[in-house]
């Protein structure tokens, strides 16, 4: 463990990033919207995680 | 002090105790008192979440560790924020809506038995009022440095005003307070980014200056032979195991959530709380890198937050970012004090009383909440012959967090767990991490190693033991894709 290169720690934390916004759009339409007051496309936090997940890989590129 | 740091502090103080007191008027059942009545809308989640979350843990510790080991202090606030808040966002807060519980212990009560609600509060309480303890000798640790107050009286001080509020208005007065306090904490952090770069050449200047002398200060993981951070131990351990156990189960977290006005509001709060959590490193990680840039004359790494507010900031702002500071600290600890007197209010009284009457929930809420308040602040001044803040706090949380977040993700996603296994995991699980722990090992690998035993625990164990014949599984399971 102790020669395990740093530049793996952030090719990890990258790919770990893309798997969950995969993952998030698997999470049915129907359970994104409970109990909103409309279905409209801004309420989709689907989006939201997805414009989080692109930061975090940004972050992750830029300190390597 | 100077006169006009002295009026922004007073008028902070002034607005934040007529704001808490003021909902007050709100306050007529227990409900109201723990979950603000269900009328919480995601803007005040998501800030009061972040307000909840940057306390005695963070803002201070965190400027310090950063002017230790740089930008990975950064970590804990990606990598070990971002992909458990979107987790519980989208699976945890709908499944607790699902089972409308007031507490995630009450949920482990449902899922398992009352033995497990039971032991989960009271073990999640003990480390909490040490968590408000630490945030009050955090507190007083500030206004020593920046005042010159005795540590006694920055205890006294701090924890008179928020049990005033907190006592008073329950968790709408410490959600709206909250709020506040983290548009203060960011007008004061991005001031402090502005002027620090003025003062230090530009990012550029700031940059270069910072890695000539420290080299891995801009590098987001440290080596895997590193002694407090190794880059395995931050990603199995922190990644996968604190951090979705701190965002997932946390119950001064997630307490706002439960108090949504609706499901998407509890959900979309966590959401927002984690777009802005990714700009919190530059509230608590530049101040640290700001000091070590600017070759700062400190003793403590954990001194480096007041010592860019004492020496950077012009008189005013210098007054505004130290209430950020105070804020910061003092929305950790009325979310704490808030969500502990629930805990023990229904998941440990409810079921160690015979007869407990609902109806005195909130009376005996608003006296616990006082006798927390008093605990942590007697048991603060001790929290200094401990170490760091910040690695205090996240050793105590590594013994037990790996053994609750295995209880809660085989009782979400599976139907095989059983009530047994869940108690003898969560006690053995934590007799084994402190074990561990007390062997040396480094905490992130505590935590993952007590979350890999619990996970197998607790599925060998279910197989020997008796499940529950009255389990609503499709209240207490999150399964996303079956056809409603």
């Amino acid at each position: 463990m102790i020669d395990l290169p740093v530049a793996w720690a952030n090719y990890l934390s990258m790919g770990g990033f893309v798997l969950l916004g995969v993952l998030v759009w698997l999470i049915p339409r129907r359970l994104i919207f409970q109990g909103a007051s409309e279905a409209s496309r801004w309420r989709d936090i689907r989006w939201w995680a997805t414009v989080l997940i692109a930061l975090q890989l940004g972050l992750y590129a830029i300190f390597t | 002090m100077h006169p006009l740091d002295l009026i922004i502090v007073l008028a902070y103080l002034g607005l934040i105790t007529f704001v808490g007191l003021r909902l007050s008027g709100r306050v007529k059942s227990a409900h109201d008192f723990f979950l603000a009545g269900r009328t919480l809308t995601w803007g005040v989640i998501g800030l009061s979440i972040i307000g909840t979350n940057i306390g005695a843990n963070s803002y201070v510790g965190a400027a310090g560790n950063a002017y230790s080991v740089g930008i990975a202090q950064a970590n804990f606030e990606w990598i070990g924020a971002i992909p458990a808040m979107i987790f519980a966002a989208l699976v945890f807060i709908p499944l607790y809506w699902k089972a409308g519980v007031y507490s995630i212990p009450e949920y482990l009560g449902l899922r398992y038995n009352q033995a497990v609600r039971v032991a989960a509060a009271i073990i999640t309480s003990v480390v909490a009022v040490v968590t408000i303890a630490a945030a009050l000798w955090a507190l007083a640790l500030t206004l020593q440095t920046y005042l010159g107050w005795p540590t006694w009286v920055g205890i006294l001080v701090t924890g008179s005003i928020v049990g005033a509020y907190s006592i008073a208005g329950g968790l709408a007065a410490v959600a709206f307070t909250d709020m506040l306090q983290v548009c203060i904490m960011f007008v004061g952090g991005l001031v402090i980014v502005g002027l620090g770069l003025a003062e230090t050449g530009g990012a550029a200047g700031f940059a270069s200056t910072l890695v000539s002398d420290n080299p891995n200060h801009l590098s987001a993981y440290l080596p895997a032979d590193h002694e407090t951070y190794p880059w395995p131990g931050v990603i199995l351990g922190l990644g996968l195991v604190l951090s979705p156990a701190y965002w997932c189960a946390g119950q001064a977290i997630l307490q706002r959530s439960l108090g949504a006005r609706s499901q998407w509001d509890a959900s979309a709060g966590m959401m927002f709380a984690a777009i802005a959590k990714t700009f919190v490193p530059l509230l608590i990680v530049f101040p640290g890198l700001l000091a070590l840039v600017m070759y700062a004359e400190i003793e403590y790494p954990d001194q480096a937050l007041a010592w860019v507010v004492k020496n950077v900031l012009p008189p005013g702002v210098s007054g505004l970012m130290f209430i950020a500071i105070i804020a910061a600290l003092q929305s950790s600890i009325d979310s704490q004090v808030n969500s502990t007197s629930l805990m023990v209010t229904r998941d440990v009284r409810y079921v160690l009383l015979k007869n407990p009457d609902p109806s005195k929930d909130l009376k005996v809420g608003r006296m616990l909440t006082l006798i927390l308040l008093l605990a942590a602040m007697v048991i603060a001044p001790m929290i200094a012959a401990m170490g760091g803040i910040f690695t205090f706090i996240q050793t105590v949380f590594s013994l037990f967090q790996g053994p609750m977040l295995a209880l809660l993700i085989l009782g979400a996603f599976t139907r095989r767990v059983t009530p047994a296994a869940g108690l003898w995991t969560l006690l053995s699980g934590v007799v084994l991490a402190a074990a561990i722990s007390l062997m040396g090992l480094n905490m992130l690998y505590v935590a993952f190693i007590g979350f890999v035993y619990a996970m197998v625990a607790l599925w060998v164990i279910s197989g020997f033991t008796e499940a529950r014949e009255d389990m609503d599984f499709d209240k207490l399971t999150y399964v996303p894709w079956r056809r409603s």
